[in-house]
């Protein structure tokens, strides 16, 4: 099985894991999911505070879950914005490549 | 070390010895205000220590208060935190849910975000007019956190991440 591969799986996991502990979550976009080194999640919540900017907190690897991750919990209004170019995505991120995971599309 | 990681460490320095303050600033002797403005230092920096590594641009940091609330809640579905603490994915939601208000009281001790209202550091004017110096009011946020449990155990976890920040998340 390749990395990516394994990357993948373990992403989707915690995509779907969020979506189950978080009620009010309503999209989760993976940035970037061609890097093998570390997976960054835009999660879209109307209850996260506003700030009119992508605060990305950065957690590293560990035994159970060998992938860097990078999260940012933004509004979906920052999330319209950001699709505008009116709000920056972190150092590095781009909107070139994204996945987009609604409640709909994992299996809760 | 990389210069995100030089970061980090400087953050987390300052946090811990921003906390040793707010300890060293005790009940008796100190009037609350003090106290507050060195809790929500730590809070920010703490924050700020794994925004950093995070490829959060630099003038975002600066230039905002508004981190740790945003923390409690992406720590609230943290794995690697939720097997150091003991408790399943749901128990740990739960509890980090719950400390969110009081989270959200300290952010706003920011003079920056208390509009014009209490806050550590400078006086305000009161809605019946009178001028307040933070050293003469009571700040009721400190009894919250001392005697109710979400407030015992909001700094009971702010402690653990200072303390075992290298073991937890680097």
């Amino acid at each position: 099985m390749s990395q990516n591969h394994d990357l993948a799986g373990a992403a989707e996991n915690l995509i779907q894991e969020h979506f189950e502990l978080e009620p009010s979550l309503e999209k989760v976009i993976w940035i970037n999911p061609n890097k093998t080194t570390e997976i960054r999640l835009l999660e879209i919540n109307p209850e996260s505070p506003p700030t009119g900017s992508v605060l990305s907190f950065y957690f590293p690897p560990y035994d159970e879950f060998p992938y860097a991750m990078k999260i940012a919990e933004i509004t979906p209004e920052e999330w319209e914005r950001i699709l505008r170019h009116e709000i920056p995505l972190p150092n590095g991120w781009t909107l070139d490549n994204y996945k987009a995971y609604s409640r709909e599309t994992v299996t809760v | 070390m990389t210069a995100w990681q030089n970061w980090q460490a400087a953050f987390l320095r300052q946090a811990r010895s921003d906390w040793e303050a707010y300890q060293k600033t005790t009940e008796l002797e100190w009037p609350n205000c003090q106290r507050l403005h060195y809790l929500q230092m730590v809070t920010e920096k703490l924050s700020k220590a794994f925004l950093v590594a995070g490829d959060t641009k630099l003038e975002n940091l600066t230039g905002s208060h508004a981190a740790f609330v945003k923390f409690i809640r992406i720590m609230s579905g943290n794995r690697n935190l939720q097997r150091a603490l003991g408790m399943n994915k749901s128990q740990q939601k739960v509890k980090f849910k719950a400390l969110l208000p009081l989270a959200r009281e300290i952010e706003l001790l920011a003079p920056a975000l208390a509009q014009g209202g209490p806050n550590p550091e400078y006086p305000w004017e009161d809605p019946s007019g009178k001028i307040l110096a933070p050293a003469d009011y009571s700040f009721p946020l400190m009894q919250r956190l001392q005697k109710t449990p979400q407030g015992i155990q909001l700094l009971k976890y702010i402690e653990i991440f200072l303390k075992r920040f290298e073991e937890l998340f680097m």
